[in-house]
């Protein structure tokens, strides 16, 4: 019997062993598609590298960055995690109606103060009684995804307008619905965003009149929250829309001067492929409609549901002006805007205002 | 580095594996020794002269108080001296400081050293050789390079078992290596990690979503207290069946250093089922010289308040650790003035009182301070006003259920005599599924840490 067991067990140092020669044979990667970031390399070694704790510390993110078979595994521990533990989430992923969304819980009323702090700080240095400021809050999609925690988004709200009383508020909350979401990604989808883009424009004393056609730019598209939560998911459809003002318009990244276009088509190949939407995050972009009836200008402070939501604004504005300020600090806006006259629009999402600290 | 993570499991234990049974037997202590102050500077190269200085000091001490009977006492004396010294300038110095500070009103500049890892159980390791070398109970150790390999052997350097040298002395010198004892060794490693990694890890998170939320309520710190509970036995008896897994991979046999205590029927029985290592050093380095119970009641009660003042202070230079210690030494002397024999009489009273006691011990455990210990009380007796539940606390309850029922049956002996039974009855299919089972555990397990999931370990400082 004791044999018997011996010769079963050599099952266990057999996938022992294949383990540890895949580990050191496997050759490294540079970067995770799943994950879109940058996979650890092996660290240099040096004597006061091993003495600060820093080589052992890099080494092991890199042992388990570069572990073969790494997606293979983190999908295994997913479905385990959920499948066999029955977890509701995984990495902080979880999945209600068919939606895959990340726990934004509970709010952070610090963050709300920020950033509203941050907000009064660009009305005073550079807005003054010529310009018509407006606030919108764009909600996460755990807003209509039931049986999870949520945050208090009135609360929130309330916290972020009493902090900018300077704003005219625009509410989005009753134009979206869980289908304007995207199921594996965090943002929502421009072809539903009509109904939001006209609530906007109307909270602006504007009116959308062009018809819009919805155009496919790939059916493999998955969000950024298959590769965190590393659970099978189904690709989806990501699509765009055009109209005569879009397809006229003139855009500017202005970080560099080149021109860009409305849709990068290169960017659905790349790491993140919602960056397909004025090229993803690009601290500031200028969008001009040489055919426009009116003279009016938009600044709008956005995160990257900004960039999708921002080409409706082409037909009721001759230039729309997307600025991000988590990549350019408001000290340095007097330099490179405009204000003079323009609309502004503050348009975040909640995940961006919850964790606001990345603004500058 | 620890035992769970993919460093240790991937790189240095298949190195030391190799390196270890292609040498020669005289020449595998000397393997043991380098590889372990390999992994020792791996995570700590400042402190390994300490270590070695420790030792070193330890083996000449022996062979002095062999050598020179007479004056084996003073030399006894210096040894105690010199390694409770270290103990205390880098684990205690800076709470007498602070704590004089205070009471004087002249706060003094603090040391601000960092502990050395597994500086605890080196030390209680050396004291132990030494102590039982003065008693006659063990030969001095004529080979340095054998008494730093106990002293160093890295599956216990860090969180122990705390073993003796009497119990590995002849093992030291001579010891059986055999496929049987690998897949023993090897079984009780990945059992461990599984209970680290698969259980202690996932519980972690409630504990750590406990301590950032702003969502407090009744429901969520029973959740928290029972979660740690939980956690920090996963944790521990996790670490310590890889170490003994590890030990025998190299052929030694490590006393077993926990035996389910949250079965237990009273706090007498559990402190003879937790960290046992630690509970009998004390017991025979502490407890029993200062007269243990033959010298009349009051004195009895005497040598538990030192012992367990003591045993608290060994987890950490901190007022909490200090009244945890006490917390049980309170209990103890309850126990044996009256509340043993009425426990003994019903099961379901005994367990429940032991469960109770060891949950708000935790909660005194794990806090940062003795207010933040208070708040947590308060929260779990429902005082402060608090709601029942929270939406943060129903989510995480829900969402963990199938763990924290999975993580309390594994902690009763059930699964274990679920597995006797099943390899009695159907012994070469239990063999199967033994080796399956094994090897879906070490996947699982590296799929966890290669996610990099939380994998803190808590005894690593002690």
């Amino acid at each position: 019997m004791e044999q018997t067991k011996n010769k079963l067990f050599l099952l266990v140092p057999l996938c022992f062993a294949a383990l540890t020669l895949g580990c050191w044979l496997h050759s490294p990667k540079g970067e995770s598609l799943a994950e879109r970031r940058k996979l650890a390399q092996m660290p240099a070694f040096s004597v006061k590298a091993l003495e600060s704790g820093r080589f052992s510390s890099d080494f092991e993110r890199y042992s388990q960055d570069q572990f073969p078979l790494r997606e293979t595994f983190r999908t295994a521990k997913a479905l385990f995690s959920t499948r066999v533990l029955g977890r509701k989430d995984n990495n902080s992923i979880y999945c209600s109606n068919g939606y895959y969304a990340q726990l934004e819980y509970p709010e952070n009323p610090a963050s709300a103060d920020y950033a509203a702090e941050k907000f009064t700080q660009v009305y005073n240095r550079y807005l003054t009684e010529g310009n018509r400021v407006y606030l919108s809050v764009i909600p996460d999609k755990g807003y209509y995804l039931e049986g999870n925690p949520k945050m208090d988004y009135d609360a929130f709200v309330t916290r972020l307008r009493q902090g900018t009383p300077f704003a005219a508020y625009i509410d989005l909350f009753p134009t979206l619905t869980l289908d304007c979401y995207y199921r594996t990604d965090t943002h929502w989808r421009q072809e539903m965003l009509k109904p939001a883009a006209e609530a906007l424009s109307h909270g602006m004393g504007k009116t959308l009149r062009e018809t819009y056609s919805v155009q496919p730019a790939t059916r493999d598209f998955l969000g950024v929250y298959a590769g965190q939560a590393a659970l099978p998911m189904e690709k989806e459809t990501l699509s765009y829309v055009t109209s005569p003002a879009i397809q006229g318009a003139q855009v500017v990244n202005r970080e560099n001067g080149k021109g860009i276009g409305v849709y990068d088509f290169e960017a659905l190949a790349g790491r993140d492929p919602y960056e397909f939407y004025l090229s993803g995050s690009l601290s500031l972009i200028t969008m001009t409609n040489p055919n426009a009836e009116t003279e009016d200008r938009l600044i709008l402070f956005r995160d990257s549901f900004g960039s999708s939501i921002a080409p409706y604004f082409l037909e009721c504005y001759k230039e729309v002006t997307l600025v991000d300020i988590r990549y350019l600090p408001v000290s340095r806006l007097g330099k490179v805007l405009d204000f003079e006259n323009a609309d502004v629009l503050f348009l975040y999402s909640t995940l961006v205002l919850n964790n606001s600290e990345t603004i500058k | 580095m620890i035992f769970s993570s993919i460093p240790f499991l991937y790189y240095f234990l298949p190195c030391v594996l190799l390196v270890y049974y292609l040498m020669p037997k005289a020449g595998r202590n000397g393997v043991l020794l380098l590889f372990s102050l390999l992994f020792y500077t791996w995570g700590e190269p400042r402190y390994l002269f300490v270590m070695l200085a420790a030792t070193v000091l330890g083996y000449g001490f022996g062979l002095a108080m062999e050598r020179f009977p007479k004056a084996k006492k003073g030399l006894l004396a210096a040894s105690i001296l010199s390694s409770l010294s270290s103990l205390l300038c880098f684990k205690y110095a800076d709470f007498f400081l602070e704590n004089l500070g205070a009471l004087t009103g002249r706060p003094i500049a603090l040391l601000k050293l960092s502990l050395p890892v597994g500086i605890s159980f080196y030390t209680f390791q050396i004291l132990s050789y030494t102590i039982d070398v003065y008693r006659g109970q063990a030969a001095a150790q004529k080979n340095l390079i054998d008494l730093a390999c106990y002293v160093t052997f890295f599956p216990q350097l860090i969180a122990g078992p705390i073993v003796r040298y009497t119990d590995i002395a002849r093992q030291l010198r001579c010891r059986a290596h055999n496929l049987t004892g690998i897949r023993e060794g090897t079984r009780r490693f990945l059992m461990g990690l599984g209970k680290k990694v698969l259980l202690a890890n996932l519980l972690g998170e409630i504990c750590a979503a406990w301590h950032q939320t702003t969502d407090a309520s009744v429901l969520f710190a029973w959740l928290y207290a029972v979660s740690f509970t939980l956690h920090i036995y996963f944790d521990f008896s996790g670490y310590s069946d890889m170490a003994i897994g590890l030990g025998r991979l190299f052929g030694f046999r490590f006393p077993e250093n926990f035996q389910y205590p949250y079965i237990s029927r009273s706090i007498t029985e559990f402190w003879r089922r937790w960290h046992i290592s630690l509970g009998t050093w004390f017991r025979d380095y502490v407890y029993i010289p200062l007269g243990g119970n033959r010298k009349g009641k009051p004195r009895q009660f005497l040598n538990i308040f030192i012992v367990w003042m003591l045993t608290g202070f060994w987890h950490g230079a901190a007022w909490n650790f200090l009244f945890w210690g006490l917390w049980f030494a309170v209990l103890l002397i309850i126990e044996k003035t009256f509340l043993l024999r009425h426990l003994e009489k019903s099961r379901i009273l005994g367990r429940v009182y032991v469960l109770l006691a060891v949950i708000f011990s935790f909660v005194l455990f794990d806090a940062s301070s003795l207010s933040e210990a208070l708040v947590c009380i308060r929260q779990l007796l429902g005082l402060g006003g608090l709601p029942l539940s929270s939406p943060q606390a129903a989510y995480l309850l829900g969402s963990n259920a199938l763990l924290l029922t999975a993580a309390m049956v594994g902690a009763t002996p059930a699964p274990k005599i679920a597995a006797q039974v099943i390899a009695r009855r159907w012994p070469r299919a239990a063999s199967l599924l033994e080796s399956v089972m094994l090897v879906l555990l070490l996947l699982l397990c590296t799929a966890f840490l290669v996610d990099g999931s939380y994998n803190p370990f808590l005894y690593f400082r002690f």
